[in-house]
Order: structure tokens, then sequence, then C-alpha cells
């Protein structure tokens, strides 16, 4: 669970980033906020269904409660990791920020683990990199996917 | 009976307390009574056992002199106390007329005794009778205060763990539940949030009127396309032979794209919420467009307006051949489109 919700907390970096790079009219404004409040149920209750065994059901009612009690814990750390960031003057919110709201909010054992997977993850990314460099333009597209 | 007349003053000076003064005059008359009675005895073994117990007092007074409140003092003090019971007993025993005064303080001390005895639990056992007694009248004021200590001290450890780990939240005038404790690190996120979702609320009255539709944009652009008898978008039989045209040029990538193809059309099917990539929305409409004619106003227009994007042409190209291979292949995925389809407009 552990990755999971790494991959979930850096999904809700990447969209904190968009909502907070718009700018336009107040119903613009209403309709992000309303969108990011809570995450499609839909990959709420694959990740749920990850972690039990292949024959088993979840109900609408245990996704719907899952899906706002993670959206209010990514809210939770992620204002507690934008807080650390308006101090220190500045605008994004990285993957070790989130790591260290997560220590600070006494969150040690998840916090461990996401520097771990963070640290992977920023190797895995590297080398595609260096794929992406030797590849042509149609692989290039299908990447931007 | 002069050198015990002095320590008791000392005793006096030691304790200031004015309670613990009058305890100590009360004390004091009653030793005068005791010494004489000796005194009327008159007998040499009366004479050695007044020796011992000036002894003793001597040694009271180093006891009482640190005026310590401490665990080791408190059992010295038991053991004191359990001297006074034999002691009233030793006077039970002699069965002089002149000593009856004697009999009630004795009384009420062996009750103290008890009382405290039974409270601490503490067992011990001494020689010499007339020494308890007299060591028995002068420690009860000490014995006294320590079960206040002990009561300060349960307080205090009760309090203890409230302060290292826990902070209490302030009350809310909706919930009807005592405070709540919550982790100390985590408070001022907990405030924050609070804050920030009675801001949402606020801001939630002001989007209501946007429900409907996801992006102004789209809606506009289904406002304005023809629409036939009953309401329908036009139009209709063109979308399905474009993707059919398709089909065979994907037919060998099908079956890698399948899952992520299906898993998206679900996901566009059944989360209520939107979700901000254009492309997945595409590829989760199109497969109903070409799967049956029942589509919903939502689902047609954003096919429709994907064309209007102007993004990459390989991109383009690439979504129209997985919505091909997917429908050439899998005919019963359209049944269970269409339901899904009928819910949406329900």
């Amino acid at each position: 669970m552990g990755d999971n919700i790494g991959k979930v907390l850096d999904r809700e970096g990447f969209k904190y980033n968009f909502t907070a790079s718009a700018s336009g009219t107040s119903a613009q404004d209403g309709v992000i906020k309303e969108q990011d409040r809570l995450l499609p149920i839909a990959n709420v209750g694959r990740i749920m269904k990850q972690i039990l065994p292949p024959n088993a059901k979840i109900s609408k009612e245990a996704k719907e409660t899952m899906q706002e009690s993670v959206s209010e814990f990514i809210s939770f750390v992620t204002g507690e990791a934008s807080d650390k960031c308006h101090k220190e003057k500045r605008k994004t919110v990285n993957g070790d920020d989130i790591c260290w709201a997560l220590a600070t909010l006494g969150f040690d054992d998840y916090s461990e683990p996401l520097k771990r997977y963070l640290y992977k993850y920023r190797e895995m990314e590297g080398e595609r990199a260096n794929q992406n460099k030797g590849s042509n333009g149609y692989e290039n597209n299908i990447a931007n996917i | 009976m002069l050198l015990l007349l002095l320590q008791f003053l000392q005793l006096s000076f030691i304790l200031p307390m004015a309670m613990q003064t009058v305890y100590l005059k009360k004390h004091e008359g009653n030793a005068h009574n005791f010494v004489g009675t000796l005194s009327s005895a008159a007998s040499a073994p009366w004479w050695s056992a007044f020796g011992s117990q000036s002894v003793h007092q001597g040694e009271s007074c180093g006891q009482m002199k640190p005026f310590a409140l401490e665990l080791p003092n408190c059992i010295d003090q038991l053991a004191a106390t359990k001297l006074s019971a034999r002691g009233a007993e030793q006077v039970l025993g002699e069965g002089h007329t002149t000593q009856f005064t004697i009999f009630p303080d004795g009384c009420k001390m062996s009750d103290d005794a008890q009382k405290l005895q039974t409270t601490i639990s503490l067992q011990s056992s001494l020689t010499d009778p007339h020494s308890r007694f007299e060591i028995g009248f002068s420690q009860p004021m000490l014995c006294a205060k320590y079960p206040y200590t002990d009561q300060f001290y349960g307080l205090f450890s009760a309090y203890a763990p409230q302060i290292s780990g826990r902070i209490m939240l302030p009350l809310n005038m909706s919930s009807d539940d005592g405070p709540i404790y919550v982790n100390a690190k985590q408070y001022h996120g907990i405030i924050r949030r609070r804050q920030s979702r009675a801001k949402a609320v606020l801001d939630h009255k002001l989007t209501k009127r946007c429900k409907p539709y996801m992006h102004e944009s789209r809606h506009l652009h289904a406002m304005r396309r023809p629409r036939g008898s009953g309401g329908r978008f036009l139009n209709t039989r063109s979308s399905i032979n474009g993707n059919g045209k398709l089909g065979n040029e994907v037919h060998k990538t099908v079956g890698e794209q399948l899952q992520s193809s299906d898993s998206q059309s679900s996901e566009f099917l059944q989360s209520e919420v939107g979700t901000l990539n254009s492309s997945k929305e595409t590829n989760g409409s199109s497969p109903n467009i070409s799967g049956s004619e029942v589509t919903s106003m939502y689902s047609r227009g954003g096919l429709d307006s994907f064309s209007l994007n102007h993004l990459g042409s390989a991109v383009h190209s690439f979504a129209n051949m997985i919505d091909g291979g997917r429908g050439m292949i899998i005919p019963p995925k359209w049944v269970a489109a269409a339901g899904n389809c009928y819910n949406l407009k329900v």
C-alpha cells in the first residue's frame, strides 16, 4: 500500500501544480475545484482491488467512503507541504516536500518507503529520457500520450 | 522528666504549622499523665522503662528533622502507627483506674492507625510495647500528610499522558460529542483543513450551476449542433463509418492496447467526476458511439469537440485506431457499453 499511496500522492502533486497555475473566471475556478476535490472513483476501486483476492467484490459505498478518505488525506498532506513551500518562497511542490510533510505530521512509517520509491522513480525517469533520445518521432508521440 | 519536656519543645519548633502545634500540645498532656503514673509507682523497673522511652524519643526527633516526603519515611511512620495500636493494648492490660482517661485517646489512635494500615497495606513488628506506645502518639501527624501526597501524585500521573501526546481540538457547533484529542503534530494541519473545507463549501454554492457539464466550450459547441426530431444530434452514421475504415490498419496492435482502452472506458462511465485529460475522455466516449445509437448528449459532444482540439495528427490517428480495433474484435462489449450509456441518461 505504501507504493500505491506514493503513486496517488505524486499524481495529486501534479494536479496541484495545474490548479495553482490556472487563472480565469470564477466559474472556471469553481469547476476546477469541484473536479479536484475527489479522486476518480474507478481508480480508487482499482487500487482497492489490487490488494484483494481475484474473486472479491467491493460495494459502491465502500469505494465512495475510501474515495473521500483518500482525497482528504491527500489534501491534508499536500496542505502541509504547500505551507512549507509558501514559507520558503517556492512555487513548486515536489516529491521531497511531500516526504517532509509526511514525517512532520507523524507518518514516519509512510515517509521512508516513499523516499525509496521517489529515488527509484527518478532513476527510471533518467533511463526513459535516454531511450527517448535514441528513438524516432512516432515513439516520442506515444510517450507524450 | 525535664529532658522529656525539652524534647517535646524541640518537636514544636520543628513543626511550625498551627494544627500540628495544637496536636503536639494534646500529646504532651497525655505524656504528662503517663509520667505521673510512673512517679506514683516509684519502682526501679519503671525508671528503666522511662530511660528506654527517652532513647526512643531521640530517634523520633532524628526521623522528623529531615521532614522529607518520601516513601521510606511513610513505611517508618506505618511501623509507628502499628506501635500505637500495641501501646493501647498494653494500657488495657494494666487495668488501673487512674489511667482510664488515656483510654479514649488510645482508641482513636488505634482507629487512625488501622485506617492508614489498610490504605498502605504494609506489615511490620517491633519489641518493647512501651516504646511503641510513645512513638504512636507522636508519629500520626506525619502520616496524615501522606494520603494527600499520594493523591497529588495520582492526579499528576493521570494528567501527564494528555500533555505529552495529545492536544484537544476546539469543539464544533455541529458536533455534540465530547472533546477530541489528536496527535500534536497534526493539530495545525487539521485546523487548516477545516478552514479550507469551510471555504470550499462557500465556493460550492457558486458552482452549482456548472454541474450539467464539465467544460464551457464543449457545452457551447453542443448547443450549436443541429438536432433531429426527438432532440438527438444528426450525422450519427458518418461517425460509425469513419471508425470502421481504420479497423484493418490496427489489427495487429489491438491485443496490446485492449486493456488500457477498456479501463479508460469503464473509468469514464463509472466516475462522477470527469478527468482533465481530454484524450482519455475521447477514448472512453468513442466506443459508445460506434457500439449503438443510444448515446448521451455529453459523450457525443465530447467526441466531436475532440476533432477541434488541434492535436497532433499521429495522436488523432492513434486514438481512432484503438477505437476501430476495439469495435471490430469484441462485439459483446458493445452491449455492456450500451447498458452503461442508458444508465448515464437516467
